[in-house]
């Protein structure tokens, strides 16, 4: 080798030889080794693949039973949510169980009624006040309706 | 050694009944280079036995894949230096090693090595070259001592030929430098 403060990557090409070394007989042998590892991964995957093919049918059979099970149990919960399917709106349901009919006085029921009745009245008086309408715009005279009737 | 070219030896492969013989034939073809190849990286001779039987596993399931627009031998070496990268790395994160320790633990293995036999002069050049990041470490090696050409490593690697060149020259730089600096 040449002055240390000189080295140039060209001063070291005798030292290109390989400095490692390997057991002895290593590359002889490796084939035979690589050959026995691929033979017995092969046994592995072959072992597996066996256990498949045993076990396909029972497992086609499960899934194929699971399927069904799958398909009855949808079928049955959509027809029963169907057939209890309460009478009232959910919104009338909400609001019979938010209240509690105990609460309320006999006096609270009849003002009900009585603005029940109220808004009817208020109903019918619309309902007039439409045909009266009516009978301006088509210009039929009220009296000339009266005497018909 | 045999004689078979790699096109050969591949239409060898697709031959179901021969295919046990063309892939002992792929083995004794490339076991040395690869193993060189493989040793350099991970310096240790029983790493290196475990990660040529891995690449070989791995070549041996995936030659039927292997699809030819690429040289069955940048292929091999490709899977390889794969196999040894992914052994550092295990390596390193299993025992939560920083790349110095990683570096010191194996210029250490190489001074202890009963299968070093290089002079004063190579073992400094491996510690030279052990002080060099990873992927340059490889480049060096397979510009250097393998005399690979850049096409060849660029397919190798996965990288430009430009970018390897650079690689290059900043290995051979700081190798020198190390020499300069002992």
């Amino acid at each position: 080798m040449k002055n240390k403060s000189k080295i140039n990557i060209k001063d070291l090409q005798e030292e290109k030889n390989n400095p490692f070394s390997v057991p002895e007989g290593y590359f002889e042998n490796f084939p035979s080794k690589i050959q026995e590892k691929i033979v017995s991964d092969q046994k592995e995957t072959n072992w597996f693949i066996q256990l498949y093919h045993v076990i396909k049918p029972q497992l086609a059979l499960g899934f194929m039973i699971a399927g069904f099970a799958f398909i009855a149990i949808t079928a049955i919960d959509t027809i029963m949510s169907n057939r209890v399917k309460s009478p009232v709106s959910n919104e009338t349901y909400t609001r019979i169980i938010e209240v509690d009919a105990s609460e309320y006085s006999e006096q609270q029921f009849i003002d009900i009624l009585i603005e029940d009745e109220k808004k009817s009245a208020e109903e019918k008086k619309e309902e007039t006040d439409e045909y009266i309408h009516y009978l301006m715009d088509e210009g039929i005279d009220y009296g000339t309706l009266i005497d018909e009737l | 050694m045999s004689d078979y070219s790699d096109k050969e030896l591949l239409t060898l492969f697709k031959n179901q009944e021969k295919r046990n013989y063309a892939f002992n034939l792929i083995v004794r073809k490339y076991q040395e280079k690869l193993y060189w190849h493989i040793r350099k990286i991970v310096i240790k001779h029983d790493d290196a036995d475990d990660i040529l039987q891995n690449t070989f596993i791995k070549i041996w399931k995936g030659l039927d894949g292997f699809r030819e627009d690429s040289k069955l031998y940048t292929w091999l070496y490709r899977i390889a230096t794969n196999e040894s990268l992914t052994f550092l790395k295990q390596k390193k994160t299993k025992y939560l090693l920083s790349i110095v320790d990683y570096e010191n633990q194996l210029k250490e293995t190489l001074e202890s090595d009963e299968h070093f036999n290089g002079t004063e002069i190579q073992l400094k050049l491996q510690k030279a070259i052990l002080g060099l990041p990873e992927k340059q470490r490889i480049v060096f090696n397979m510009k250097y001592f393998e005399e690979m050409k850049y096409d060849d490593m660029a397919q190798v690697l996965n990288t430009s030929v430009g970018a390897l060149k650079a690689s290059y020259h900043h290995a051979v730089k700081k190798i020198e430098n190390y020499f300069k600096e002992d």
